[in-house]
């Protein structure tokens, strides 16, 4: 997860990155690190340079080849595979038996489109190792690239039967299900999302946008409730929550004039009061682009 | 660094006056040995003295090593912005994409030289 300070930390370097001054390097690619964020073409063209020059990769230390490995990802991700295969040659001969390695060696056949290869070489690894998380994830991320989405769902169904705490392959699954749209497989992947970080505003902006897509009365109104808690623990920061506010408030109230069940009303204040904050953000940060958004939110409103 | 200095400077006072009580009792100590008097408690002023120690150590122990972060979720520093990728799941070459990118590559090409002949 990127916080805020973070964030901000991270904008800093690659700022000064582009600006062509190269001291924090070492700094942002352990940030990129740390952080886990997808920054494959930076991380590929500075760390190239960085391990190329053998006194800045000598200061690094044993922390080298964590770099190692970053690099020959992020390069494999840019797809420039001759750099990647250099990498890993450098991992493999100084550390032979690694699981780690073989990894790489497998993404490295992935990254060629050489599939039954890397099915070859996972295969291998996996019967040294039948319980590594990363291997089987590798698996799943393979049968994805294929466009195998249901054998990709599949094999993550069974990961999670072993790794039940894994948030990152829970997420994975949601996004699978999503672009299935099995909603509901989906909305349950959420639901534990949320069970296993109750804080993270970001899962319930995620159930709740799922649930706005599913639509009918009893999801939106749920749908309202979990954008509400995203407001709520962002502290009222989180302008695509103010939003589903006041278009699930709307689409309530629609539904329910649809149906003309007068006698279920829906309170409104919340729309209001969410379409108030979205004016007052607008009107300091982006005072340009109030005007278009007044009108919408009036409709909105008095739409509902 | 003068605030950070001041905090400092409280806090080596209180161990000083923690040491100073130390020292103070074994002078106690040592008094009533001379005096054959059994030892009941340490002084008053010893007991005072530990106490404003106290205070003043908790200061600096408080104050010195920097400022409190907030631990509620909803604080403006511990809002998380993005999720982070998730770099384990990441897909190395998107077999439907390439293929389309090779097709084009070939026969797109082709295709593009014959409408344009």
């Amino acid at each position: 997860m990127v916080g805020v300070g973070d964030q901000v930390e991270l904008d800093r370097l690659e700022k000064q990155l582009d600006a062509g001054r190269k001291d924090d390097i070492v700094k942002y690619i352990d940030l990129v690190r740390k952080l886990k964020v997808r920054r494959s073409e930076k991380v590929a063209v500075h760390g190239l340079a960085l391990l190329n020059n053998p006194s800045s990769a000598s200061k690094l230390g044993d922390e080298v080849w964590n770099v190692y490995e970053q690099v020959a990802i992020a390069a494999m991700d840019t797809n420039n595979l001759e750099a990647a295969k250099e990498c890993i040659g450098a991992l493999m001969r100084k550390f032979p038996d690694s699981n780690r390695v073989g990894r790489l060696e497998g993404m490295w056949m992935e990254a060629n489109g050489y599939w039954q290869q890397a099915e070859k070489v996972y295969a291998t690894l996996l019967e040294a190792t039948p319980a590594d998380p990363f291997l089987l994830k590798r698996k799943v991320a393979m049968a994805k690239a294929q466009g195998n989405y249901s054998g990709a769902v599949d094999s993550l169904n069974k990961y999670l039967e072993t790794f039940m705490a894994d948030h990152d392959a829970w997420r994975e699954l949601a996004e699978l299900y999503t672009s299935l749209l099995m909603y509901k497989q989906a909305a349950f992947c959420y639901e534990e999302l949320i069970l296993g970080q109750p804080t993270n505003a970001l899962y319930h902006l995620g159930y709740a946008e799922l649930l706005y897509t599913m639509g009918g009365l009893e999801n939106l109104r749920a749908a309202k409730k979990y954008y509400a808690a995203t407001i709520e623990l962002s502290g009222g920061r989180n302008i695509r929550a103010l939003y589903g506010v006041v278009l699930s408030g709307t689409a309530i109230s629609q539904l329910l004039k649809q149906t003309r069940s007068r006698n279920e009303e829906e309170s409104m204040e919340i729309v209001t009061l969410a379409s108030s904050v979205l004016k007052r953000e607008y009107k300091s940060k982006a005072p340009r682009k109030l005007p278009l958004l007044s009108p919408l939110l009036e409709k909105a409103v008095s739409a509902s | 660094m003068g605030k950070f200095g001041a905090d400092f400077m409280l806090g080596l006072l209180g161990v000083i006056v923690l040491a100073h009580a130390a020292y103070a009792t074994i002078l106690y100590r040592g008094e009533l040995k001379i005096k054959e008097e059994e030892f009941i408690r340490p002084p008053l002023p010893v007991l005072l003295e530990i106490v404003i120690s106290l205070a003043l150590c908790f200061w600096g122990a408080l104050r010195v090593p920097g400022t409190f972060l907030p631990v509620l979720p909803d604080a403006k520093e511990n809002r998380v912005v993005t999720l982070h990728a998730n770099l384990d799941f990441m897909r190395l070459k998107d077999g439907a994409g390439s293929t389309f990118v090779d097709l084009f590559h070939t026969k797109g090409i082709k295709i593009l030289l014959t409408a344009v002949l």
